[in-house]
């Protein structure tokens, strides 16, 4: 680019020609931010075949692609005392279906532009794929023989079950996982799937091929399933695709799967990982479910304390104290109630620092309302993320699929932007009193037990509590 | 001002398309969607982005593309600095730098940026990779303007000062413990192999830095290198989403015409020479408990027809349950769970300007030694060096590819979009290529794709990692 010495020099001359640009000065103030464009969500189109099987059009998008997503209320919280046993169910899926193996099923795939992926949950299955607009048909026809026909072919199950073995072993080294697990068990006690996240290898080697079919048979079914396309498609020709490919799939039995309730502490778990130069911290408490009145002056309130970049926790541990990387917190939705996560990853030795830090904060929202404009803020970024969580094909299916999952309104998304505006300040506090009261905690944490231990045992809301080392 | 006028039809084409009269629909259910196209042509395979490529005096690159389908604004601004090319003895120093980004300018104290955009409601990030920087942010569109005076006034004056550095070298310090120290594996892909496979220190250094030349990252070091690099005339900036191309680049004008051009960037040779003989490298793991092994290769130089065959290669040994590899080494012999790997394992394959492996890599079972795997990994590797793939298999490399593009380009953020615009317009002068992405894959024949594989995919042009157990009975 040799032409730059050039332009430096012509616009060096024209600054000087020009008064009005040599003065041209960067405003100090910043330009103001005007009224938000409505964000519409697309219409969608509802319809259910007779073996109860639910289809969900959502027409959006740019390029010429459909996604497809079926979701089967057949996932962890299905798994009884069978820990995993839904992922190997799910696992067993992608090997072949329909008399197809599973090679034959990723090259016709592939060939349309997709994948197809079996993800477990804790409440549900996806079976997914997102291919080329014009094999939308050709695309239903493959998921449901992965739904309805899996090959479950004996040959392929031992080396499916080693996989998974290993995976398991694979999370079990980091220390994130080795904290959820503890965490979510003294939330949920090993008695519920939810207390359970991660299976025990002998466990998980003691399934056989008959424990996947009879999970099969006992929670897959069209009764339970939801079927989402998005993206650009020829409705007519999907939506007759769908009825010939799904409709003599059975019922199913009904969804009797019990939920559980989180239980609060005051619990401290300690775990030892010697030499590690981080702990790995969860703190949280249980929380209403997604559906309840509070939900959104809970979600307000979880932003503004530790849930966005520019949450108080965020600036305090990270920008202000150089603690951690990357702090955060989050509901998790059960299916009749939830908990409430804050988590980081903080220099060992500043361990108990940080958690002073995070217990003034919980404390000082509790008894301060938060000033006018950074509530407001709070309430701005959730609406306008709303946006973005809308604003794509995988998008529109996630928050569909939260509302179908969880029994909202219809018009819950409609809802969504106008009830997050209607919390008030004072609500935001108020929320921090109810639901994350110090007392109560559960509080897990995963480091160097010979550099932390001492000075988080001598934080008074440690002191408090049962501590489990 | 040079002013590049691309293609500015777009989503036009596609909009008229949706428009057209559609047949009867036989719907069975009250329905209230928007038109739908029952004719044999509604599923219009045309998908054109919105290009316009502009220049300021001072050599800021402009980039917009209109696309009013949604109420947000993207923008990115990219500097044309990245680890590769960061100072000796500094190593880490352009990711700790943009850290620095973030911590104020004149009129915006620390904090006031991200307040700016998460309060109108969006999000913003920056990143470090080989040959860029970039800032990003998505918002609501009626907060475009205030974002870009935000922008320009951290690459006019951004506030460099010592608790600010501080504070950042703890929070990177604490990122490089969350993602490599404290982790399994942490960073062996994609830190330890380009390290062993790489010869020219501006790509065989730890980008990441090291933990002493972080701790050495001065404040005069940061303002050289911001006087170095962070000019207008090393940067693209990228407006996507719900704008008006004139009133954007009226906006751009006015808030970023009036920041000086730098002086000329130092010439870095970053070539690496033709590797020869295969190398091989140990990572002991502490934290780990199952073996992991990773194979790097040299890629063609980038924009080659060799580079577009490599692309395609990729395609067919590495990427999706069809390949190759995730066959032979997952699904017969039962190595490992999956094989992952790809071209520039930190982006894509087209948002990078320099020497650049292709990757292998693989947590396999303890049960299995590395001969095994190699065995079988030459093998499969040898198929596309000796026979010819076949038309069929040429042909869903192609789609898989042309998936992955719409895949990226249509996104919620647009962060996809306006990474392959920047890229093009840094690395190519030459944004709408994004229109002409697969015309290079066009080109790539069954014979190419052999000649490529037997030349880049010899055993001479790898660099083998081995992820050990520091204890070899794997318990943790």
């Amino acid at each position: 680019m040799t032409i730059r010495l050039f332009q430096a020099a012509l616009s060096a001359a024209s600054l000087a020609l020009l008064p009005s640009l040599a003065q041209a000065q960067q405003p100090s103030e910043q330009p103001p931010i005007g009224e938000p464009v409505p964000f519409e969500l697309p219409e969608t189109r509802n319809f259910t075949l007779d073996n109860g099987l639910e289809v969900t059009f959502i027409p959006f998008g740019l390029a010429p692609t459909v996604n497809l997503s079926l979701q089967v209320r057949a996932a962890n919280l299905d798994d009884g005392a069978q820990t995993f046993l839904a992922d190997l169910t799910g696992a067993m899926m992608e090997e072949g279906a329909g008399g197809r193996s599973a090679q034959e099923v990723a090259t016709e795939i592939a060939a349309m532009g997709g994948a197809l992926n079996v993800g477990v949950g804790r409440h549900t299955t996806n079976i997914g794929t997102g291919v080329l607009s014009q094999y939308g048909p050709d695309a239903v026809a493959l998921l449901a023989d992965l739904a309805l026909r899996p090959n479950f072919d004996e040959a392929e199950f031992e080396r499916v079950r080693a996989n998974l073995v290993r995976d398991v072993d694979v999370q079990r080294a980091q220390p994130g996982s080795i904290a959820t697990e503890a965490y979510r068990r003294i939330l949920f006690g090993p008695d519920h799937p939810y207390g359970n996240t991660l299976p025990r290898e002998e466990q998980l080697r003691g399934y056989e091929m008959a424990d996947v079919q009879a999970f099969y048979d006992a929670h897959y079914g069209a009764g339970r399933s939801r079927l989402y396309v998005a993206g650009h498609f020829d409705e007519a020709a999907m939506e007759s695709a769908i009825r010939e490919a799904f409709g003599d799939w059975a019922r199913g039995t009904a969804d009797t799967a019990a939920s559980a309730p989180a239980s609060a502490g005051p619990i401290v778990q300690l775990i030892d990982r010697p030499g590690a130069p981080q702990t790995t911290i969860r703190l949280g408490f249980p929380i209403m479910g997604i559906g309840d009145e509070d939900a959104p002056a809970f979600e307000v309130m979880n932003a503004l304390l530790g849930g966005s970049f520019t949450s108080r926790l965020t600036r305090n541990l990270r920008e202000d104290k150089g603690y951690t990387y990357s702090p955060g917190s989050g509901e998790t939705w059960t299916m009749d109630g939830g908990f409430w996560t804050f988590n980081a990853d903080v220099t060992a030795a500043d361990t108990a620092a940080a958690l002073r830090e995070t217990f003034n904060e919980i404390t000082r929202l509790q008894n301060e309302t938060p000033p006018a404009d950074e509530a407001g803020g709070m309430r701005n970024w959730l609406a306008g993320i709303f946006i973005l969580q809308n604003a794509s094909t995988g998008g529109l299916i996630n928050q569909l699929g939260q509302r179908d999952l969880y029994g909202l309104p219809d018009d819950y998304l409609d809802q969504y932007v106008p009830n997050i505006l209607a919390v008030s300040d004072e609500d935001i506090s108020a929320m921090a009193r109810e639901y994350l009261p110090l007392d109560q905690m559960v509080l897990v944490l995963v480091g160097d037990l010979s550099v932390i231990s001492e000075d988080v045992r001598a934080l008074p809301e440690v002191a408090a509590a049962e501590i489990r080392e | 001002m040079k002013v590049y006028r691309g293609l500015a039809t777009g989503f036009g084409a596609l909009l008229l398309a949706a428009c057209q009269p559609a047949s009867a629909p036989d719907d069975t259910a009250s329905t209230d969607t928007a038109p739908a196209n029952m004719a044999e042509t509604s599923l219009s395979t045309d998908f054109t982005v919105d290009v316009s490529y502009h220049e300021l005096d001072n050599g800021l690159r402009v980039v917009l593309s209109e696309d009013d389908s949604v109420p947000t604004a993207t923008v990115a601004v990219y500097y044309g600095v990245g680890f590769r090319n960061e100072p000796r003895g500094r190593t880490g120093f352009a990711h700790l730098f943009e850290h620095l980004m973030f911590a104020g300018s004149e009129n915006l104290p620390h904090g006031a940026f991200d307040t700016l955009i998460y309060g109108s409601g969006g999000v913003n990030n920056g990143s470090t990779r080989y040959d860029f920087t970039n800032y990003y942010e998505v918002v609501p569109s009626n907060a475009l303007t205030a974002v870009l005076w935000a922008e320009s006034d951290r690459m006019r004056a951004p506030n460099l000062d010592e608790a600010q550095l501080d504070n950042q070298r703890e929070v990177v310090r604490n990122e490089v413990f969350v993602n490599v120290i404290n982790q399994p594996y942490g960073g062996w892909i994609w830190i330890d192999l380009p390290m062993a496979a790489n010869e020219n220190w501006h790509n065989s250094h730890n980008f990441y830095g090291d933990l002493t030349d972080l701790d050495a990252a001065s404040l005069e070091d940061a303002q050289a290198f911001f006087d170095q690099f962070y000019a207008p005339n090393n940067a693209v900036i990228v407006v996507a989403g719900a704008i008006d191309r004139d009133e954007t680049l009226a906006t751009i004008e006015q808030y970023f015409s009036a920041i000086p051009a730098g002086d000329a960037l130092p010439e870095i040779d970053t070539s690496e020479p033709r590797q020869e003989e295969e190398k091989f490298a140990v990572r002991e793991d502490e934290l780990a408990n199952q073996p992991a092994l990773a194979v790097g290769y040299h890629m063609p130089e980038r924009g080659t027809p060799e580079y577009y065959a490599m692309i395609l290669i990729d395609q067919l040994l590495v990427q999706g349950d069809d390949s190759r590899l995730n066959q032979s080494l997952v699904n017969e012999e039962g190595f490992a769970s999956g094989v992952f790997g790809g071209i520039n394992l930190l982006g894509n394959a087209f948002n990078y300007n320099g020497p650049m492996l292709w990757t292998v890599g693989m947590i396999h079972d303890s049960e299995f030694t590395v001969s095994d795997v190699m065995t079988s990994l030459d093998a499969t590797i040898e198929g596309v060096r000796t026979d010819l793939v076949s038309e069929a298999d040429l042909e869903r490399a192609r789609t898989k590819l042309l998936s992955d593009f719409y895949g990226t380009v249509d996104t919620a953020t647009r962060f996809g979009l306006v990474d392959l615009l920047a890229s093009f317009a840094m690395f190519d002068d030459d944004p709408s290529r994004i229109n002409r992405i697969t015309e290079g894959f066009e080109q790539v024949t069954p014979e190419l794709i052999r000649a490529t594989a037997q030349d880049y995919l010899r055993p001479t042009n790898r660099t083998v990692l081995e992820v050990r157990l520091a204890d070899e009975d794997g318990t943790e």
